[in-house]
């Protein structure tokens, strides 16, 4: 059953969220697979359900039926198999920068010297080693970011999850951010699942793009981003970078126009 | 620079306070079981020299701290697990919201039939009235953990025990000390309460009291009074100091 080049497969995924009145469909039976070794992205309008979908292959929300697979095993449950990165930043503020990239391995009660060696060359790897002291809360959000994926690398998960990951930063650090991601991901070349609402980040970093439509989440296109790597930040100046990030434009769109035109009909009316 | 200021204006009107009382007994517009601050002084040290005040201060201390304690393992503890499991939570709630409101001063002649006039009875009546505000926080603090925190640590692959211990446990501690210094002051109240029993014969600074009133001597009573509240002063700047020790990544959100 299992393709032996998939990292992640996902098969006729629901979510129903349900109340006592009523039941309201999230994601509505999508199947995906993600190729090992490749990074790709999901866009969509906000509250469409990327990110519960991305919640779901992490094993942190339940699914209400289908399969999600991980190099071939069933996720039940959270686990470090798949190492998730957040919005917000999930740094234990009463830690340093060092106890938080060795937290994982210390509750694996990995050997001293092993996860001293870990950490830094993980922290090195975020360009951050020289302020393993501080404390998160003295670190910038760009910053905290990075840490955050030292630390996920650190415990060496089969496939990454970033859910908005660069969201809560401005523009010109999201971007310095979607540069150092590429960078560190060439290094690891783990499989990402990448949710974002931000298209030019999608097809910067991609190698393919899924959109999705509104609730109830449906994978409304797959594009693959042609670009060769290693990319830089002035693929955001080509006309065909132009070209990818118009169509998804209007791919998320056409969900829009809908609604524009009933609330215009009101108007006129 | 405002922290020093504060504290002077603290100083001052504190003197200013004994001042004007001192000032009324001096003149006798006040009636003289209202004693006056020098002669509430010169009893403190009168009773610090006499040498039993040592023994009634240690009884009083051994009461309050050993119920304090059991706040601390008990009231942390239970206050993590009611807020964590949301089951042990709802088994919880009725029966704190019941008891809470009670004063458990009242529950001190069941706890006497059980267990006579004795130390058990009274660290019982001050961890029952010290409980709650302990278990009521730390239930609070643990509730409000980020959800992030906790799905962090299960993708590391934390057992709920390490969950508990290394990211609830730190996280909460904040507002466990928030319960804590309410709880501690609590333990010092009712390190009177419980006192007032078997006073004829003892130690402890509630038996002190009944006995100077016993005796007629105001001023005694008030140097009691004055000790409580010294104890509760001291203990409370140590409780602030360990959390400042404890919680030294607090301190710059503060």
């Amino acid at each position: 059953m299992t393709k032996k080049n998939a990292a992640m497969e996902i098969e006729n995924l629901r979510k129903v969220y349900s109340t006592k009145n009523e039941d309201t469909v999230a994601i509505k039976d999508v199947s995906l697979t993600i190729p090992e070794g490749k990074f790709v992205s999901i866009v969509g309008p906000s509250g469409c359900g990327k990110s519960t979908f991305l919640h779901i292959v992490g094993g942190f929300i339940e699914k209400s039926s289908g399969k999600v697979k991980v190099r071939g095993k069933e996720v039940e449950k959270p686990g470090p198999d798949r190492g998730m990165m957040f919005q917000e930043s999930a740094l234990f503020p009463w830690l340093n920068v060092f106890d938080n990239v060795a937290w994982g391995l210390d509750i694996q009660g990995m050997p001293k010297k092993e996860k001293n060696e870990i950490v830094e060359r993980y922290l090195k790897l975020v360009r951050l080693w020289e302020f393993r002291n501080q404390l998160p809360s003295q670190l910038s959000g760009g910053m905290r970011q990075r840490i955050s994926l030292a630390r996920i690398l650190a415990f060496d998960p089969e496939v990454l999850l970033m859910d908005e990951p660069f969201g809560a930063l401005d523009a010109q650090t999201r971007e310095e951010m979607q540069v150092e991601l590429l960078r560190i991901w060439s290094e690891s070349k783990k499989s990402v699942l990448f949710v974002t609402h931000d298209i030019e980040e999608a097809v910067f970093l991609s190698d393919t793009v899924v959109v999705f439509s509104g609730r109830p989440a449906v994978i409304s296109e797959v594009i693959d981003i042609k670009f060769p790597r290693p990319r830089d930040l002035n693929l955001y100046k080509s006309p065909e970078f132009r070209d990818y990030r118009n169509q998804i434009w209007d791919l998320l769109h056409q969900e829009h126009h809908k609604p524009v035109q009933i609330v215009s009909e009101v108007v006129n009316g | 620079m405002d922290n020093k200021l504060l504290r002077m204006i603290a100083v001052i009107e504190l003197l200013a306070i004994f001042l004007i009382w001192e000032l009324l007994a001096v003149f006798q517009w006040f009636p003289t079981y209202l004693s006056s601050p020098l002669a509430i002084f010169k009893s403190m040290g009168e009773l610090w020299l006499d040498g039993d005040l040592l023994n009634h201060i240690g009884s009083s201390l051994f009461r309050s701290l050993m119920g304090f304690l059991l706040v601390v393992i008990v009231g942390v503890t239970l206050g993590i697990l009611a807020g964590y499991y949301r089951r042990v939570g709802t088994f919880f709630d009725p029966i704190v919201n019941t008891l809470n409101p009670i004063p458990k001063i009242a529950l001190l002649p069941i706890l006497m039939v059980w267990f006579g006039i004795s130390d058990t009875t009274r660290i019982l009546i001050i961890f029952l009235t010290a409980f709650f505000p302990c278990f009521v926080a730390t239930r609070d603090g643990v509730k409000s953990i980020k959800q992030v925190y906790l799905w962090s640590g299960q993708n590391m692959g934390a057992s709920t025990f390490q969950l508990l211990r290394k990211i609830v446990f730190p996280v909460t501690l904040p507002k466990i000390f928030d319960g804590l210094r309410v709880s501690l002051g609590l333990t010092f109240v009712m390190m009177f309460s419980s006192e007032i029993i078997g006073a004829a014969n003892g130690f402890g600074l509630g038996f002190l009291i009944l006995n100077a009133d016993l005796g007629g001597r105001t001023d005694y009573m008030f140097a009691g009074v004055a000790f409580i509240g010294l104890l509760g002063f001291i203990f409370d700047k140590l409780l602030l100091t360990i959390r400042g020790k404890v919680l030294w990544w607090d301190v710059n959100k503060a």
